[in-house]
């Protein structure tokens, strides 16, 4: 089910400011989910089920760490002939100086020569940071289906939230009639996941004028959009149900780690015919200790268990001594956790040692506490 | 000097049989810890070691060996300058006394005679060590020796090693005899059927043996051969697991559950590769008690495990009970079942009987895709 007619590319530039010292030195595409994932495994995964054997990478942000990541596509199973995984970061050419993605748009612009090479049909656009499970081969049959220039997928989201969001206006055949960015009083539910697709020969065009033109942001939502409902081309909507997050702050990263802990959460990381793939790292089985407690937690392989754990997603490599406590906590890969110390309601990351006796997080606390340093111990 | 030998992996010898687990897969496809295989450690062996042209011999059953190998890029061997050469034996029947490593050799002696290396290193399938191959090179070249013989000093070689060999040495590490185990005291110096040799005496060794008997096993040449080559013993210090019965097995793995000796045995400079499966997490529920016990990905754990391995994919249901025992991939153990000191084969489903337990010291073996 090749599906060389479209080709795909990941919007993966962006810092992630709000997620603090956790993107201090890679982008947020890169940071870690769900026990084994960099959260760009979605969206590759994703193109990779779909179908879809070219995939540009947009980078820029920090991007040595994600860029040797993405590189590898062979996790992926995009290594064949006729597939890659292609990373783009800025560069400078013939007849323009070294310019940075000015935005969305301006990243797709910029590497119009790359999608040329491929010729494709459509062109799907995404986002490097969302946590969901799509299957865009069906979203392209749709839009074929319409004779769409554009489908933007969307989301129901609560009424009373939609406020927050891109909001679509459709009319009853799910043609886009308006679009509104966070609308005061909207009127409808339906919020932009920021996945595109779009007929190559029409955005083409259109990304050509953009480029020129000196009042544009070169934002898809910004600008194009609204580019294109004016000039009346066909945008349709296409409705996603499933599981879908973007985990824009600590607060809502640790809240996914923390939905894989239901016994039917709706992700379903399990499910063998829609597999997320990842980096593989050549570590033992995950090793539970005669003095480990766990009570609700999702564990990878290399995780080594001597401790209590409850309510919490337990990364590869994460070592909890005999004797410590992990109560309500997301420990990103390598943390370790020493004899007598306590984690309580935190976000603890990559290779970060909590000393002897150490009691890092409150129970009470509203806010995930990230620990992003060393915590040193107590004797 | 890395690239001086190329590398030979062989089957077990024809009458090494482990019972059950056997029937479905040469014992190079076994699980080992649930998560890899047994031919995963030779190969990574030869790979960390710097060699990158490897021929993996396969007689009987070779689907599941050929599925996890593939095209051996996850062993990290260079994908121009180094291969995997699986090759396959034709005229064997699988218990005949004429499958042997031998007759194997014999097979695809042209593929043997065109490899480029000076030198050989033959290790088994069926054993479970970590030895830098490199270093056993660089001692045989340095000693000027025919042949040199890895060895394992046991201590249970009445109870276990039993279809290995034993070697007899003297006091300058040359090999005196080699022969079966016949279990006459507990502590023997077992072969690790692990042998370096020049290309030149291995292809001697394989062309002599058609004249002595059709039957003989590359080991039974060498055995022969101490008369009149330069044989010599190197010790290998250092887990060591002999896979030749169900008993061995299981001890292999239950080993592991020691920490200190897991923590020996994978460390970061030697890392052992195996196919992954990009198996997500694995989820403990509320009410589940795990103790003492290595669990793989993807697993589901409502009940109790204890002291035991959990392979991947594996359900626990609730109230279950696992105790002292190996759970291979997508076993389903139902609610309230009690298992203890078994070997449950993949793809096994325990709903309906409540009690597998063997009373024995060796475990109780359920078959694969047994409904129970």
């Amino acid at each position: 089910m090749a599906q060389t007619s479209m080709l795909a590319m990941i919007l993966a530039g962006g810092r992630g400011s709000r997620l603090h010292e956790l993107t201090n030195k890679v982008a947020k595409p890169a940071v870690a989910y769900g026990g084994k994932y960099r959260i760009i495994d979605f969206p590759l995964s994703n193109c990779a089920n779909s179908g879809i054997d070219i995939v540009g990478v947009l980078t820029q942000y920090e991007s040595v760490l994600l860029n040797s990541y993405v590189a590898a596509g062979g996790r992926w199973g995009l290594d064949t002939k006729d597939s890659g995984v292609f990373v783009l970061t800025p560069r400078e050419k013939a007849d323009s100086g070294l310019d940075v993605y000015r935005g969305t748009a301006d990243a797709i612009s910029q590497n119009i020569d790359f999608i040329d090479a491929y010729d494709p049909e459509y062109i799907l656009v995404l986002s490097g940071d969302h946590i969901y499970k799509m299957n865009y081969d069906k979203m392209l049959s749709f839009h074929k289906e319409m004779g769409a220039d554009a489908t933007i997928a969307v989301r129901g989201v609560p009424m009373k939230e939609a406020s927050r969001f891109g909001i679509m206006n459709t009319d009853d055949n799910r043609r886009i009639i308006e679009f509104e960015e966070k609308p005061e009083k909207p009127k409808s539910n339906l919020a932009s996941m920021g996945i595109y697709i779009f007929t190559w020969k029409t955005m083409r065009k259109l990304l050509i004028e953009d480029m020129k033109n000196p009042d544009s942001s070169h934002d898809f939502g910004k600008d194009i959009i609204p580019v294109m409902l004016n000039g009346d081309k066909k945008l349709y909507a296409y409705e996603f149900s499933g599981y879908w997050k973007d985990v824009g702050t600590i607060d809502s990263l640790w809240e996914a780690n923390m939905d894989l802990l239901d016994s039917d959460n709706e992700l379903n990381l399990d499910d063998t015919s829609w597999k997320i793939y990842t980096e593989d790292t050549g570590v033992i089985p995950q090793y539970i200790a005669s003095s480990a407690k766990i009570d609700g937690a999702y564990i990878n392989q290399g995780a080594h268990v001597g401790g209590e754990v409850s309510r919490s997603v337990i990364f590869s490599n994460v070592k909890i001594a005999p004797g410590a406590k992990v109560i309500d906590s997301v420990l990103m890969p390598g943390a370790i956790v020493e004899e007598g110390a306590t984690v309580t309601r935190a976000l603890v990351a990559e290779n970060i040692r909590i000393g002897k006796n150490a009691k890092v997080g409150n129970k009470k606390s509203e806010e995930i506490l990230l620990v992003a340093k060393n915590v040193k111990g107590e004797d | 000097m890395a690239n001086k030998a190329f590398g030979v992996i062989n089957s077990a010898a024809n009458y090494i049989r482990v019972e059950g687990l056997h029937d479905y897969r040469p014992i190079g496809a076994f699980s080992f810890l649930g998560r890899f295989r047994v031919i995963d450690f030779p190969i990574s062996n030869m790979s960390n070691s710097g060699i990158n042209r490897i021929h993996v011999y396969l007689n009987s059953r070779p689907r599941s060996i050929v599925e996890h190998i593939g095209d051996g890029r996850h062993y990290n061997i260079n994908s121009k300058r180094g291969n995997i050469q699986l090759l396959f034996t034709q005229n064997n029947g699988h218990s005949s006394i004429y499958n042997t490593d031998i007759n194997a050799y014999l097979e695809n002696l042209e593929q043997i005679e065109r490899m480029p290396q000076d030198y050989v290193i033959v290790a088994p399938s069926y054993m479970i060590y970590k030895q830098d191959y490199q270093k056993l090179l660089d001692e045989h070249v340095a000693a000027g020796t025919d042949i040199t013989l890895l060895y394992h000093k046991v201590d249970q070689a009445k109870e276990y090693y039993r279809a290995c060999n034993v070697v007899t040495l003297n006091k300058q590490k040359g090999v005196q005899s080699l022969e079966r185990n016949m279990g006459t005291a507990k502590e023997k110096l077992i072969s690790m059927d692990t042998y370096v040799m020049s290309k030149e005496i291995f292809i001697d060794l394989i062309k002599k043996a058609k004249r002595e008997s059709s039957a003989y096993s590359l080991a039974d040449m060498i055995a022969l051969a101490c008369e009149t080559l330069d044989v010599r013993g190197y010790q290998h210090k250092g887990f060591f697991a002999a896979i030749t019965s169900l008993d061995d097995y299981y001890r292999a793995n239950m080993e592991m559950l020691d920490y200190a000796t897991a923590m020996d045995f994978f460390t970061n400079d030697w890392p052992f590769y195996t196919k992954t499966t990009d198996a997500c997490p694995t989820q403990y529920f509320h009410g589940a008690s795990v103790t003492n016990s290595m669990v793989c990905n993807a697993g589901l754990i409502e009940g109790t495990v204890e002291n035991s391995i959990i392979g991947r994919n594996v359900h626990i249901g609730k109230g279950a009970v696992v105790r002292n025992s190996i759970i291979l991939s997508y076993a389903d153990i139902g609610d309230g079942v009690y298992i203890e000191n078994a070997v449950v084969d993949k793809w096994v489903e325990a709903k309906k009987i409540k009690k597998i337990v063997s009373e024995s010291v060796t475990p109780t073996y359920v078959k694969r895709n047994d409904k129970l």
